[in-house]
This record gives C-alpha cells, sequence and structure tokens, in this order.
C-alpha cells in the first residue's frame, strides 16, 4: 500500500519535474545554406506560400519603417546568426494579438503585439529564433504530411466502418478518429517543442542572455492570469494540455525553457535598453491597438509592466486611454489624474489634454474641462475632431 | 500561440463532405451591353490559379509545375477568346510600391464582392437583408467603388477582367475510394474539386458588369485544349459572347 503511494508520488514528481529536467540545450547544426524545396509535396507548398508572400508585400497591414525593419532583422540575426538570417524576409505586421509564424519559404510574420510584449532584445530573439526552427526543421512540410496520412487513413475507416453499421464498428471508428486527430495535435505541440529547444539553442550561443526565453512564458503567464481576473473569470490553468491544443502549454513551456537556457549565459546582456530605445516611436501606437481590444486587465498588466523600468508620458497617457474608454464614473476620475501625470512629463502632448478635458467635463468639471479642450485644440488645431470639441466648447455656455 | 491554429482547423475541416457544388451561374449588370466586336480593350490582372490533387483524405496537395503550366495555358486562351470576341486583352503592368498596395487592396476587394455575390444572389438562400429586394426582381447590383480608375494600366483600358480558377484532381486514391464506396456502401464521394470564376469591372465606375461563378468546370488546365475549354467555359456568357454553349456539353 505504502509502496503503491510512493510509486505514485515518485511518478507524479517524475511528470512534474520532467520538463524542468530537460537538459541545456544544444547548439544548432551546422547550416546547410539557401534550401530549396524537394519533391512535389514542398515544392507545391512553396509555391502557395509564395503566392501569399506575394499578396503579403502589398498588404496594407504591413509596417514599413525601414528603421524598425531593420532593428527587428538585426535581432534575428544576433540569434540565428547571420548566415541563417538571410533565408528569412521578415514582415511586421500590425495586428495587436501575441503572435508571429513562419512560412516554409522563409516568410516570417511578426505580430506588433509581440512587439509590444517584449521587454528585450533576447526575448524578441527567442521567438523569433523559435520560428526560425520550424522553418530549419520544415515542420511545415512534415505537418502537411502528416495531416495526409491521417485523414487518409480517416477516410479508409470511415468507408470500412459504414460497410458494417453495427453498434460497435461506428464505435471503434470513432475510437480511430478520436486517436488520429489526438496524435495529429499531439505532433504539432511536439514540433513547438522542438522549435522551443532550438530556440533557446540559437540563444545559448548568441551574444544574448537565454533565461529570456522564460520569462517571455511568465509574463504571458501573468497577463493571462491579470486578463481573467479582471473578467471574473477562475483563474486559469497553465499545465493541463486540452486535446485541441497546438502548442504546448504556457507553464511547460516556462520551466522547459529555463532548464533549456545555458546557466552560463546568465550574466549576458539583454538588450532591454536598446529595446525600449528601438520600440519608442512604435509604443504608443501599439498601445493604442491594444487597448482597442478591450481587454482591461490585459492592457493594464501590459502598461504597468512597461512601467517598471520608469513611468513616461506615453504610459502615462495610455492608461489614461485605458480607463477613460472603460468609462465608469471611478474610471474617469482615475483617468483625469493619469493623464495629469503624462501632462506633468509632458506638456505638449495634445491627446492627454484632450483626454483629461473630456473626462473632467463627465466628472462634473466643466471649466477645468473646457480648459483642457482649448489647451488642446490650441497644440493640434488641425485635429480631426477639431469641430467635434470646438461644439463642446460652446455648448456648456462657456466661448472661446 | 504560434503557428498552427489554422492547420489544425483546416484538418478538422477536410472530411467534411463537400457540398455539391451548385450549377454554375452568371448575371450581368441590367444596365450593360457590349455588342459584339466592340474592340474593347481588357485589362487581366495576375489570375489566382492554384492547380494539385486531392488526397484520398480530401487535403489539397498543391503542384508547382501544373500551376505554372495551368497559368500560362489560360493566359494564351484568354487572349485568343478575346480576340475572337473582338477584344483586346492587355495583361496588367507590373506594380510597385503604392500601386501594388492599391492593387492588392482592390484584388482583395474583388474577391470579397465576388464571394458575396456567389453566396448571397446565386446559389444558396440565406439572402442579404439588403440585397432581397434586388434577388427577386433580378436586379445585379454590385460595385467595387470608383477608385478602380487609379489601378494600375486602368487609364488605357476599359474594363478589368479578374479570374480565379483552383482544380484539384482526384488523386488515385481518392479515386479508389470514391468507387469503393459506391460499389460498397454506396456513398457518393466526390474526387476533385475544380471551380472557377470569372469578373468583369468597369474601370470607370468600378460597377461589376459580368460575373460567371461555376463550382464544377469542365477542361484541365494543365493542358492546352483543356485550358481553351476552360476559358471558353468561364467566357461562355460574357457579354456579347458569340462563343458555342453547346460546344463544350
Amino acid at each position: 500500500m505504502r509502496r503503491a503511494g510512493a510509486m505514485v508520488a515518485g511518478a507524479l514528481a517524475a511528470v512534474l519535474a520532467g520538463p524542468a529536467m530537460a537538459e541545456v540545450a544544444p547548439p544548432p547544426p551546422p547550416y546547410v545554406g539557401a534550401y530549396q524545396p524537394q519533391g512535389v509535396d514542398e515544392i507545391g507548398l512553396w509555391r502557395e506560400f509564395d503566392e501569399s508572400e506575394r499578396r503579403l508585400a502589398a498588404s496594407e497591414l504591413v509596417i514599413r519603417d525601414e528603421k524598425l525593419n531593420a532593428y527587428v532583422r538585426h535581432v534575428l540575426c544576433d540569434t540565428v546568426g547571420t548566415d541563417r538570417c538571410k533565408a528569412v524576409r521578415v514582415y511586421i505586421m500590425r495586428e495587436p494579438t501575441f503572435n508571429a509564424n513562419m512560412s516554409s519559404n522563409g516568410t516570417m510574420r511578426v505580430f506588433s503585439g509581440l512587439l509590444l510584449r517584449m521587454r528585450s532584445e533576447a526575448e524578441l530573439g527567442a521567438i523569433l529564433g523559435h520560428e526560425f526552427g520550424h522553418y530549419e526543421q520544415r515542420h511545415g512540410l512534415k505537418l502537411f504530411k502528416a495531416r495526409r496520412t491521417g485523414t487518409d487513413l480517416l477516410a479508409w475507416s470511415a468507408l470500412l466502418a459504414s460497410m458494417a453499421p453495427s453498434y460497435n464498428v461506428r464505435r471503434s471508428y470513432a475510437d480511430v478518429q478520436l486517436s488520429v486527430y489526438g496524435n495529429l495535435f499531439r505532433y504539432s505541440r511536439d514540433n513547438e517543442r522542438e522549435a522551443d529547444r532550438l530556440g533557446v539553442g540559437y540563444l545559448n550561443t548568441s551574444k544574448l542572455r537565454p533565461q529570456a526565453a522564460s520569462a517571455v512564458w511568465q509574463n504571458l503567464m501573468a497577463e493571462i492570469e491579470a486578463s481573467s481576473r479582471s473578467k471574473g473569470l477562475s483563474k486559469p490553468r497553465f499545465n493541463a494540455i486540452a486535446f485541441t491544443a497546438s502548442h504546448p502549454p504556457e507553464g511547460e513551456r516556462a520551466l522547459t525553457m529555463a532548464a533549456l537556457a545555458d546557466p552560463d549565459g546568465a550574466s549576458r546582456d539583454d538588450g532591454a535598453d536598446r529595446y525600449r530605445e528601438a520600440m519608442a516611436h512604435w509604443l504608443p501606437i501599439f498601445l493604442d491597438d491594444q487597448i482597442k481590444l478591450n481587454d482591461f486587465g490585459a492592457s493594464d498588466y501590459l502598461i504597468q509592466s512597461l512601467a517598471a523600468s520608469g513611468w513616461t508620458a506615453p504610459l502615462w497617457f495610455a492608461r489614461g486611454e485605458l480607463y477613460r474608454l472603460r468609462g465608469q464614473q471611478r474610471d474617469l476620475v482615475n483617468a483625469a489624474e493619469f493623464y495629469e501625470s503624462a501632462i506633468r512629463l509632458d506638456t505638449a502632448l495634445a491627446d492627454a489634454h484632450r483626454g483629461l478635458g473630456l473626462s473632467l467635463i463627465k466628472t462634473g468639471r466643466p471649466t477645468d474641462g473646457q480648459a483642457a479642450l482649448r489647451k488642446y485644440l490650441e497644440l493640434k488645431p488641425e485635429a480631426s475632431d477639431a469641430a467635434m470639441i470646438r461644439m463642446m466648447l460652446t455648448k456648456e455656455g462657456v466661448t472661446n | 500561440m504560434f503557428r498552427g491554429i489554422a492547420l489544425a482547423v483546416a484538418a478538422a475541416l477536410c472530411l467534411v463532405v463537400v457540398p455539391v457544388a451548385a450549377q454554375e451561374k452568371s448575371a450581368v449588370r441590367q444596365d450593360f451591353e457590349l455588342a459584339s466586336n466592340s474592340g474593347k480593350k481588357i485589362l487581366v490582372f495576375h489570375p489566382s490559379v492554384r492547380v494539385g490533387s486531392q488526397s484520398t483524405g480530401g487535403i489539397f496537395e498543391p503542384n508547382a509545375e501544373w500551376t505554372d503550366r495551368a497559368r500560362t495555358n489560360i493566359q494564351a486562351a484568354l487572349e485568343k477568346y478575346q480576340k475572337q470576341l473582338g477584344n483586346a486583352v492587355i495583361t496588367a503592368p507590373e506594380a510597385y510600391g503604392e500601386d501594388a498596395r492599391n492593387l492588392e487592396e482592390h484584388m482583395q476587394l474583388f474577391g470579397a464582392v465576388s464571394q458575396a455575390v456567389i453566396e448571397y444572389q446565386f446559389f444558396v438562400g440565406n439572402r442579404l437583408p439588403t440585397k432581397k429586394r434586388d434577388n427577386k426582381a433580378n436586379i445585379f447590383d454590385w460595385s467595387l467603388g470608383a477608385s478602380v480608375a487609379d489601378l494600375p494600366g486602368a487609364k488605357d483600358a476599359d474594363y478589368a477582367l479578374f479570374i480565379y480558377n483552383k482544380d484539384a484532381f482526384g488523386s488515385t486514391g481518392r479515386k479508389v475510394l470514391q468507387i469503393l464506396a459506391a460499389v460498397g456502401p454506396g456513398i457518393a464521394v466526390k474526387s476533385g474539386e475544380h471551380q472557377g470564376f470569372a469578373g468583369l469591372v468597369d474601370l470607370r465606375t468600378g460597377n461589376l458588369l459580368w460575373l460567371n461563378a461555376d463550382g464544377q468546370m469542365g477542361g484541365d488546365p494543365r493542358e492546352v485544349d483543356g485550358s481553351e475549354k476552360r476559358v471558353r467555359q468561364l467566357l461562355e456568357d460574357f457579354p456579347g459572347s458569340n462563343l458555342d454553349k453547346d460546344a463544350d456539353k
């Protein structure tokens, strides 16, 4: 009895500690150089991706800021090495979710929501390296082939099952179906694990701090928790694997990546200052996109964690916008305070005066509010909403 | 989080039996007439051509070589038949920068509008509320907007022709499955998928003048003959067309 208990506990410990016990990620294999697709399937897939890249290159969603593009590419090259990074075309998309992907032909899409969430070059490098790992291991092709084999099997078993329509046959067909789909999803998760391993492997051999890879997932978990908390949802579980999950759970990824990171690299620079500087111009724009996602908890978490290295005018302003747009009376009072903090740091931030004015008017301080709005119009006379704001100045019986 | 979700969904969908696509359908804008041999210039934008096979389980397996061949053949056939109709085909110039972005926006817009026509006016019953009356009165009124006049090459042409083709030829496995399913339990399995649609847009007003959509096209675009048959079918209800409809049936 006691032995069985000990065994269960042992097995459980092994499961829990499993990912954490992974060994330090090995350095990447030698690079093969300009790879060309081989075989009908791969050439066909690449052609599809070439066509979609053709459309992507002309898409309005792509951010074409040369400086930003050069910077992201620079981080990619720093992570995977200059020979490897030549194979990749990076497209930065104006899309406020946390994502990036890589097509088999070397098209890398980096979403602006990802750039908003990274804290350093090393964190960004961890993601870009992960994506490059998919490319180098040709996961797209492998997954395509796995899907084809799986669905072929299902087609045949559906045919056989329909030849002998009895309860038992139908049940075993359902079992086959579940196991095929279950296998495909697990296959996808295993590809992700392999890419994670490669991603940290690149970081280990780079100049950047490999421990940052784990931090990405820790931050993401904190954000998801903050989001659920503000929505009143139960605490999310970060260690459970859903049947249809395409990726390993965040908890597992954070643990594994921490273990894969080379301990000798812990003292390396993670490029946080350089990263902040490179994002400075785009940060207010990405924050604005994020706020419009209407996810109060996540947005507030992001703003506050960005502010961990010091509050700036754009951060105070973003927080003001976040609170004002939720728009409870209590939010408006807070929003006014945040806008005032923003203005204290940068009096020329026109939109902060606008937000302050609108918040004050709604909280019963029309005179102060109108003063702020007048300041807004003074700073930004050509604002697209100038006519509407002017109406608010006269409506209350105060003329300018 | 990264990659894969779309793939998984596609995997789940590919076994859903594709409803036997409805009959071909076409429509011409009521106030539009094009006499044959009127010598109009028709601008053709990068046609969307995808050719591949259909796996036993129903997945689309793209084939680059077939796609290239089909693209060349379709272009040649198009020029031949438009010449027969008395129109000149101009291939749109390669666009760069702002022009390319503008063109891409309009290609997407055309795709969305023609999908809406196909879905809400041509085939199924779920009519758009704003289009119910048009459907009853047989009015065909759709537009991409006057901004098409700024598209690259638009100045030198009267109309723009958009073409979409997707062919998935049933693999051997799919065909065997089809036969066994038919003779065994008597289930109809569709082998192969051949969709095509073509649309004509007025380059001054942006109005959609003519649209032809077919869920089951004939002709093998990998072959010269087949592409000619395909293009003939795509163009058979083209305004001012004198192409023999019965030749293909």
